[in-house]
């Protein structure tokens, strides 16, 4: 592929605009992230039944027995997932017991799973994975800082690297805003530790392109610098590509026909490859660009005036 | 070639070492020992293997009301406590930690009866004995006299039913068969007066069912009962029991008692008799006739054994306990004290909960005695357990857990491990088809690469969780990347004109700084995860990162070792020739203006 990739990065970056705001709407704005409980306290369980039942008749037999505030999501297979607030240790199969019998499918169920979070641990679960994202992303940059020193200007690799893990990072939450408030999908600490690996990986590939333009820059040190770009992206994007392709291969396989406990992970992951991937070309290595050619100065200027 | 011999032997002996140590279900030597009964004998996390894992919050408060925090002596003993009794209880072997401060971590993998566990866990085990004395009177908690409206002597109305027999209109009490023209007590409360006089007659009954003190279907005196006083032309005082207390469904705050004249109740009287004896002018009030318990100082702490046994008469099960030396003597002065006075009784509680108060007929001075109340088995040999392990040193409540059913963890494994397969599968198709030899060679290292990480997992160990078997995979196709990053850097020299042995050297030197680079960042954030695995749930993210790390740095190892010398050999080989199946299918053209 032999394009002039840093002639277009403004589109790149207007297209980046086009997905990150809706979804920071969607985050800020609308319903926001749905946190599941581990981030807001509460319990949850998932049941199967040996027959086929009616999402709502769970939701009105919740209500029938006093837990008005809980909520149903359908798994598919007979197999739903409740949700509700804190309950005593142990009531649990109480509970499930008494919405059998009010839908007149006592027996019928099994539980499968049972996670109980109290309000005191959600809350520090929410700060360490504040901390925890923060201190990624600084160690990273702090990384790739010091990996490319032997480069003119390594800091802006640094910053640039930091920008495209953050617009990654960005592009995921927004999706899930939105994935929550269509699908219901909750964000917990599955989420958390899949969206830490997508940080992980966005750098991973942004750096093989890094690598390469510093490859050319020592070697073709008279090129233009965004020549120089353009080719290190040329001649990293067969790579790219395939890489993407060999971990998006096994996601989707394990999406498609693996267990629906990890389905949050496994989509977070997919979406961050092909954000990471897209990423490490039209921002991270444009940023260089525009920085070297004082974009952002002309671009600061032009609006004042 | 005979370069390579080394390293070859090197590869072949870590690939069969690795099998080796997956196919040997458990590793048993000495002080290593390793595996079990799982699959590959793998250590399975809790959402694989089905089990519950629990966080507890020491919950101490000191005597202001201030929470403070446990010392390292509490927590650690309330370690070992906790520890003792799910093992004795043979439900499995549990693994306990201390996180932070005030916390305890207790992981309960592959264990059934989770109820059992989480009660032996949970329950303080404070076991008293205290003085119980019956007999004293108490003024009814919240009963003023404002509550009563009316008082009047009556007889229980009739009712005349379908078949035209007449029968009374009566609605709680069982034993209804006195004749209706005797006289009653009718008295009527307001709603608040009539609630309190309900939960008290609810109470008394009960203690009286559950010490066994009288049965229901006798009247007399007793040590519980209510103690009526009626103040009228003249004064009468009696003892009623619950049972003999009379509501009407129409009417819910009107209760009728009998009358009783002269104390006990003798010759049947007739209405107009009794009307006239007492007069119109009623009051009465109530006293409840009930137990006081008093703390004497004994408690579990003073326990030397304790253990499940039958009762030498009945056979049902009963917990033996035996005193140490400071308890046998409380107690001995306390059964002799107590010797034969039926008012006077031993309450037993566990945890706050009655479970039995019985009267002493001798004076037990060994120090041993039973507890019966209507035990199963299982019951008994739990608090045996509970109370032989001493109590908990501090109170504890649960903030986190996390139940999966074995059904859904074997079942999502399954699934997992077969999509992670096709996925692998395809990969390696492509792989092959795109870069021919190479691909060739990425898949068969890929194939020592997978049986090394299963090894090093079993053998460290390493806790795969769902999550976890996800990054295996995922870091499969990481392994895929290094060796993808060589194999273009190969083409590239290869199409400037190299020879195949220099473009795969060279391949491997300028491709393995950016290998190095990039994996670095993903071991970053493994390191992030591992430290903050505490506070983010445990063997989840600390499974997760784990097999993450490991999987990358053993990708890297396999591209330069394996893949490098399988390369190598094999362009020694008639393969060497044919430089073009060392090219990928569809080649590109390379923007190369300058030749280098």
């Amino acid at each position: 592929m032999n394009l002039n990739f840093a002639r277009l990065r403004g589109w790149f970056f207007l297209f980046s605009l086009c997905v990150i705001l809706p979804g920071m709407y969607f985050l800020f704005v609308q319903p926001g992230l749905k946190s599941g409980i581990d981030f807001s306290g509460g319990s949850s369980l998932t049941v199967r039944y040996d027959v086929s039942v009616n999402q709502n008749t769970l939701r009105q037999g919740l209500e029938d027995i006093g837990y008005s505030e809980s909520t149903v999501q359908d798994f598919g297979d007979n197999t739903f997932f409740l949700r509700m607030h804190l309950l005593e240790d142990g009531t649990y199969k109480d509970l499930v017991a008494d919405l059998s019998t009010q839908i007149g499918l006592t027996d019928k169920y099994e539980v499968l799973s049972f996670d109980l979070v109290s309000p005191v641990i959600a809350r520090e679960v929410v700060l360490n994975a504040f901390y925890a994202v923060i201190a990624a992303a600084l160690g990273i940059f702090i990384y790739v800082w010091w990996a490319f020193r032997n480069v003119p200007s390594p800091f802006r690799y640094g910053v640039a690297a930091l920008v495209a893990l953050l617009h990654d990072v960005l592009v995921v939450l927004g999706v899930f805003a939105l994935l929550g408030w269509l699908l219901n999908y909750e964000v917990n600490t599955m989420f958390l530790i899949a969206l830490l690996t997508v940080i992980g990986y966005s750098v991973n590939d942004t750096i093989v392109v890094f690598d390469r333009l510093r490859e050319n820059v020592s070697i073709y040190p008279n090129r233009d610098f965004p020549e120089n770009v353009n080719y290190s992206i040329s001649e990293t994007i067969g790579r790219s590509l395939n890489t993407s392709l060999t971990l998006m291969l096994p996601l989707v396989a394990l999406i498609l026909f693996g267990g629906q406990t990890i389905q949050v992970f496994l989509v977070v992951l997919l979406i961050g490859v092909v954000a990471g991937t897209y990423s490490s070309i039209a921002i991270a290595s444009q940023i260089l660009v525009s920085w070297h050619s004082g974009d952002f100065g002309r671009f600061l200027l032009r609006r004042n005036r | 070639m005979r370069r390579y011999a080394r390293t070859l032997i090197l590869i072949i002996l870590l690939f069969l070492g690795s099998v080796a140590a997956l196919a040997v279900q458990k590793i048993d030597l000495g002080n290593f020992q390793r595996g079990g009964d799982t699959i590959l004998g793998l250590s399975l996390g809790l959402d694989l293997q089905g089990g519950s894992h629990m966080v507890y919050q020491t919950n101490l408060v000191d005597q202001s009301g201030q929470t403070i925090v446990p010392s390292e002596e509490q927590m650690s003993g309330l370690k070992k406590t906790i520890e003792r009794r799910i093992n004795a209880s043979g439900l499995g072997e549990p693994i306990i930690q201390v996180l932070g401060e005030d916390r305890l971590l207790v992981q309960l993998p592959g264990i059934n009866d989770l109820d059992r566990a989480r009660k032996l866990i949970g329950d303080t085990a404070l076991l008293e004995f205290k003085h119980r004395t019956s007999g004293t009177y108490l003024d009814i908690e919240g009963l003023d006299a404002e509550m009563i409206v009316s008082v009047s002597i009556d007889h229980l109305p009739e009712q005349v039913d379908a078949s035209g027999n007449t029968e009374s209109k009566v609605s709680d009490s069982g034993t209804v068969d006195e004749l209706p023209k005797t006289p009653w007590i009718f008295i009527e409360f307001t709603d608040d007066g009539s609630a309190i006089f309900q939960d008290t007659l609810g109470r008394i009954g009960a203690k009286m069912i559950s010490t066994g003190a009288v049965s229901p279907s006798s009247m007399g005196s007793s040590i519980f009962g209510i103690e009526v006083n009626i103040e009228g032309n003249e004064s009468l005082r009696y003892t009623i029991t619950p049972f003999f207390v009379e509501r009407f469904e129409d009417q819910p705050n009107q209760f009728a008692i009998p009358y009783a004249q002269g104390g006990q109740s003798t010759m049947p009287m007739s209405i107009e008799q009794a009307q006239a004896f007492m007069g119109d002018d009623l009051t009465i009030s109530f006293q409840e006739i009930t137990s006081s318990d008093e703390d004497i100082g004994l408690t579990g702490d003073l326990l030397e054994r304790a253990f499940p046994s039958q009762h030498a008469q009945t056979s049902e099960p009963i917990v033996n306990v035996q005193f140490n030396d400071e308890g046998t003597k409380i107690f001995g002065e306390l059964t002799q004290e107590i010797a034969n006075d039926t008012s006077q009784a031993i309450a037993i509680m566990l945890d706050g909960d009655e479970l039995i108060a019985p009267v002493v007929l001798q004076p037990i001075l060994t120090g041993s005695a039973i507890i019966s109340g209507s035990f199963t088995l299982n019951e008994t040999r739990d608090i045996a357990l509970l109370l032989e392990s001493g109590r908990l040193p501090v109170p504890i409540d649960l903030v986190q857990e996390r139940t999966v059913d074995s059904i859904l963890g074997a079942d999502s494994l399954e699934k997992s491990v077969i999509a992670g397969i096709i996925g692998l599968v395809l990969v390696l198709v492509f792989m092959t088809l795109y870069y021919r030899i190479p691909g060739l060679v990425a898949a068969s290292a890929l194939f020592i690469y997978a049986s090394l990480i299963l090894a090093i997992f079993k053998l460290l160990p390493v806790t795969l969780t769902l999550s976890g078997v996800a990054a295996a995979i995922l870091s499969i196709g990481m392994a895929v990347d290094a060796n993808i990053l060589i194999f273009e850097r190969m083409k590239d020299e290869l199409r400037s004109g190299r020879t195949l042995t220099s473009a795969i050297n060279i391949g491997f030197n300028r491709a393995w700084p950016a290998i190095r680079d990039s994996n670095v960042s993903t071991l970053i954030t493994c390191g992030i995860l591992y430290y903050f695995s505490n506070q983010l749930g445990t063997t989840v993210v600390q499974g997760f990162a784990a097999t993450l790390a490991i999987g990358v740095m053993i990708s890297m190892l396999s591209a330069v070792l394996i893949s490098r010398t399988f390369l190598r050999v094999l362009a020694l080989t008639i393969f060497g020739r044919k430089a073009n199946m060392f090219v990928p299918t569809k080649g590109g053209s390379l923007p190369h203006m300058d030749q280098q």
